[in-house]
């Protein structure tokens, strides 16, 4: 999944250094919407405003435990 | 010689301060004196943890004013890099202060861009009635200085003031980057009125954006692109719906917003002011529309804002006259020949008025394309791209997305052999170019379309 995600968030933010510990403070508005958008595009989960925090966005492997515990979320709902 | 100490007077006379003198002063600064004379204690700017009253913000003004009188001499362009701190809006204002131009270019400029720009006028004096010099793509398609006078910037205040309500006891939210006219604009009106600004980073933040409408006393209002709008909306709709009875008012502009965006902004805010506003860097605020007013009216900017006026030429597009015009581009005569003459500024926007004198915009008579509010000439980005090893041709054009708004694309024909690495060719256009200029999507095509005289065709790719 991780490989993924990174993937697809290079192809979109061809500026973004995804290996950075400090993802956050690199993105600006449209960095972290596009981030949010494709992610629960590709998923299916559901990703708002209060996702969108220095915590979650820190780094890939931060953005990847989101995505996974978003995807639990989901599938217990189902 | 003009010295803009001498420029900051008394008294005061708009009625949004709640009282009325004779003689009203002449510059922002004038207005940010008196604020701290008449309400020393009064919050001027909130920006994070960091939170100054008008007496503070005049008193580090004047002492930074004091220390620059010995660096620069009056008149002289300064480029300055914008921080959205309260520590630049004391940069900006002491130096108007001790009589320089402020010339606030982007934050993360590269340092070769920013080093080129600010000694674009080193051998430059810019005429006594110039304030600020902002650097924009704007109505000819390149990149170049627009010289702004101390009497646009009051004239846009009253025109802010007067058409949307700005007023002392409201608080105003600031997103958006502060060397772009969006912004930096309404600090004006805020200083004017003896109001609140609140200085936010950006929009990614969504959650530090609602705490900051919510957590203010009363009334707030605030500036945002049509795209920060679709982003709240798909990201942040139920915590705005539940902000509708703080928000007084929203600007938007700079940028066409969907319909479907405004019809649904209106719902979740039925009382909230929603005004679309028509405005450049070099015409200044001209009108504005507030279209939550059940019609909701696509492309209307409204009326002429009371120091401005428009007409159409005989081409369709939009001509401006008014106090809120530029002064002309920075050393650069024959470009502003092309387009101020007469006191009248002739922008490439097409439009019509209709039958109630409103302002119908229709799109643009030219090839500059708008990302989120900021005008970008391709041919810039062309220029940079093809200084790239392997880039035999290219265009940049614009892509639509239904959910991210108007996103560059470059289309690159490569030389043989040669792949296209679009991670490196983002980073070098980046090392040339402001942030907003690099596109986010690149295609490797076989070859560029291109007219019959050799120009590039961009009709083909729209």
């Amino acid at each position: 999944m991780k490989e993924k995600i990174k993937s697809l968030l290079e192809d979109a933010l061809p500026l973004v250094d995804l290996d950075s510990d400090f993802l956050f403070a690199e993105l600006d508005s449209l960095g972290v919407t596009t981030i949010l958008m494709i992610l629960s595009g590709e998923f299916g989960i559901t990703l708002e405003a209060a996702d969108a925090t220095p915590r979650n966005l820190k780094n890939l492997d931060s953005i990847v435990a989101m995505v996974q515990q978003k995807l639990e979320i989901t599938n217990k709902r189902n | 010689m003009h010295n803009a100490q001498c420029k900051v007077d008394g008294g005061d006379h708009l009625s949004n301060r709640g009282w009325s003198e004779a003689t009203p002063p002449e510059t922002l600064e004038g207005y940010l004196k008196q604020d701290a004379e008449r309400f020393p204690d009064k919050l001027a700017v909130i920006c994070g943890d960091e939170r100054v009253t008008y007496a503070e913000l005049w008193s580090r003004v004047q002492r930074r004013a004091e220390v620059l009188r010995g660096c620069y001499a009056p008149h002289k362009i300064i480029a300055i890099r914008t921080s959205q701190t309260i520590d630049f809006l004391v940069e900006y204002f002491a130096l108007h202060l001790m009589g320089a131009v402020a010339m606030p270019l982007e934050r993360d400029i590269p340092q070769q861009r920013f080093d080129e720009i600010g000694h674009r006028y080193d051998d430059f004096v810019a005429p006594p009635e110039v304030a600020d010099v902002l650097f924009t793509t704007g109505t000819t398609g390149k990149s170049k200085g627009v010289m702004v006078s101390y009497d646009t910037i009051i004239a846009d205040a009253e025109n802010l003031i007067a058409a949307m309500g700005f007023a002392h006891d409201q608080h105003f939210v600031i997103t958006g980057p502060l060397n772009h006219i969006g912004s930096l604009s309404k600090i004006y009106p805020v200083i004017v009125t003896g109001a609140t600004l609140n200085i936010l980073e950006g929009m990614k933040d969504l959650e530090a954006f609602f705490r900051a409408i919510h957590d203010a006393p009363g009334k707030v209002a605030t500036f945002m692109v049509p795209a920060s709008i679709r982003m709240v909306l798909q990201l942040g709709k139920r915590q705005f719906a539940e902000l509708a009875d703080k928000l007084e008012f929203i600007e938007t502009g700079a940028a066409p917003m969907a319909h479907s965006d405004m019809l649904e902004v209106c719902r979740i805010l039925p009382n909230t002011r929603m005004y679309n506003t028509y405005a450049s860097t070099e015409t200044g605020i001209i009108a504005t529309y507030n279209f939550n007013d059940g019609e909701t009216l696509v492309g209307c900017l409204g009326r002429p804002m009371k120091n401005s006026t428009f007409f159409i030429t005989d081409e369709g597009t939009v001509a401006c006259q008014g106090r809120t015009l530029m002064a002309g581009y920075a050393d650069d005569p024959e470009m502003t020949a092309q387009v101020l003459r007469d006191h009248t500024l002739y922008t490439a926007d097409l439009a019509r008025i209709d039958e109630q004198g409103r302002l119908r915009l229709m799109g643009r008579n030219d090839d500059v394309i708008n990302i989120g509010g900021y005008k970008v000439a391709p041919t810039e980005v062309e220029d940079a791209a093809m200084a790239f090893d392997g880039v035999k041709d290219c265009i940049c054009i614009c892509e639509v997305s239904p959910v991210l708004g108007n996103r560059l694309k470059l289309l690159v024909a490569l030389d043989e052999g040669a792949a296209l690495d679009k991670r490196a060719l983002a980073r070098h256009i980046a090392s040339r170019l402001e942030t907003y200029k690099v596109p986010q999507l690149y295609e490797a095509v076989p070859a560029i379309a291109r007219t019959f005289n050799g120009k590039l065709n961009r009709k083909h790719y729209r």
